[in-house]
């Protein structure tokens, strides 16, 4: 089947020999809800924009229903639903006519879908977009983003600048259409509370590539993180070496070693290998695993 | 909602353990003790889904999971009910987590300052209040 939504080694970049995005390659299929994660500046946002032929790629492709997006715009966003991270509306509308624009716009537009969050989201359909809450305006534009019943939906850090209950209930709201319509979910965000809630498959961009690509319960099951005090390594590479090993990083007096499998395995492997006891493994939850991935080194005299 | 009467589940996303593995043990333990009855009906993947707002197929996991292990049985059409019975636990299995949490157990008991003889008498009193939630009713 013809994947919903196809990267093929695209490279990005904004200034001169520093590519924000060098050959970053993956699919999704239909029904498909990924995560993509990264540090501030890791590409995310600009990832996204070219999937909605908003930016061109240097190199590599894209392809969104099979079909280029920057030659067929029109046909492709029909399909799409796309709340970005610093989402504009117009701030003199109603919501009522910002719905009336899209309600033209979209010939699939659901009434009925409209209807129900609208009440949701308890929103005044004459109340103009200037005097909405953060929360509300997000919310209003989901529901923009979604009325017209898109194959695929990608929000872009959905959930920035929401307090914790409005953050919940936008969750709450992908989660309803995610049972109703089954949609394929493309997010960026940096609460890893609400990746695991979405769940799905999570993909990790660093320094311009992909980091890692694994469903969130292989990830949470299939790594976990090693302490070694550092007097018994004395170079990283000791532990980089280590088939498994996915990154190590020096935090204070002990090594930070992530490792692809079990945590006794890992641990008797490393025991045996650097022939001292004293290392500690264990599962760790995803926040502390996106810090051990792609976080800097700590406590280091510089 | 009425579904689950035995059992509250509450989930944490920030545990170590993946949700849909928090959602298994809830349910194990809630039958283990006597707070979800043979025959009892739980919420669909959907409304489970949209209670604790998590991805439905995290409860497909769970649920699957469990009726893999002989937990939970699905009739088609009516939804997933609690075994009449729960399977045989692998004990060999299980033995090692079981040692481990004893010796927390005593660790812990030892730190607040207990005798061997007390933990014993605690164990008895949850014995003693196990056997008497899943007991079968009487019927009156």
């Amino acid at each position: 089947m013809t994947p919903v939504l196809d990267f093929r080694e695209i490279v990005r970049s904004f200034k001169r020999g520093i590519p924000v995005l060098d050959g970053v390659t993956f699919a999704m299929q239909t029904g498909e809800v990924v995560g993509l994660l990264g540090r501030n500046g890791s590409g995310k946002t600009t990832l996204i924009r070219i999937a909605m032929g908003m930016l061109h790629p240097y190199g590599g492709s894209v392809r969104v229903f099979g079909q280029s997006p920057v030659e067929h715009p029109v046909e492709i966003k029909l399909r799409i639903g796309y709340v970005a991270e610093d989402q504009v509306l117009p701030p003199g509308s109603s919501i009522a006519e910002l719905i009336a624009l899209h309600r033209y716009l979209f010939p699939r537009w659901d009434g009925a879908l409209e209807r129900d969050l609208l009440n949701r989201f308890f929103l005044d359909p004459s109340s103009r977009i200037k005097h909405l809450s953060k929360g509300q305006a997000r919310q209003v534009a989901l529901l923009c983003a979604v009325c017209h019943r898109p194959e695929l939906l990608i929000l872009d850090e959905p959930a920035g600048g929401l307090d914790p209950a409005a953050r919940r209930e936008f969750l709450e709201t992908s989660i309803q259409l995610l049972n109703r319509e089954g949609t394929a979910i493309l997010f960026s965000s940096h609460h890893m509370n609400d990746v695991e809630r979405l769940g799905g498959r999570v993909i990790l961009l660093d320094e311009g590539k992909v980091r890692l690509d694994e469903e969130l319960d292989a990830l949470r099951e299939g790594i976990c993180l090693a302490l070694v005090p550092k007097a018994s390594a004395s170079d990283p590479l000791i532990l980089e070496r280590v088939p498994g090993c996915l990154r190590v990083r020096l935090v204070y007096d002990q090594w930070h070693a992530v490792f692809r499998g079990e945590p006794a395995a890992t641990q008797a492997r490393l025991v045996s290998l650097l022939g001292v006891s004293g290392i500690r493994c264990e599962h760790v939850p995803l926040e502390e695993l996106f810090i051990e991935m792609v976080g800097g080194e700590r406590g280091v005299p510089a | 909602m009425h579904y689950i009467t035995g059992v509250q589940l509450l989930i944490h996303p920030a545990d170590e353990v993946p949700i849909y593995r928090q959602i298994m043990r809830q349910i194990t333990d809630a039958i283990a003790v006597g707070r979800l009855k043979a025959g009892e009906k739980l919420p669909s993947h959907r409304e489970l889904s949209e209670q604790l707002v998590i991805a439905p197929l995290t409860v497909k996991k769970a649920y699957d999971e469990l009726e893999l292990a002989g937990f939970l049985e699905t009739q088609r059409g009516r939804g997933t009910f609690v075994c009449a019975r729960p399977p045989h636990p692998n004990l060999a299995q299980q033995r090692d987590q079981i040692r481990d949490q004893a010796r927390k157990l005593l660790a812990q008991a030892y730190l607040a300052g207990m005798e061997y003889a007390d933990v014993l008498a605690l164990l008895e009193e949850a014995e003693r209040s196990l056997q008497a939630a899943t007991a079968p009713k009487e019927s009156v």
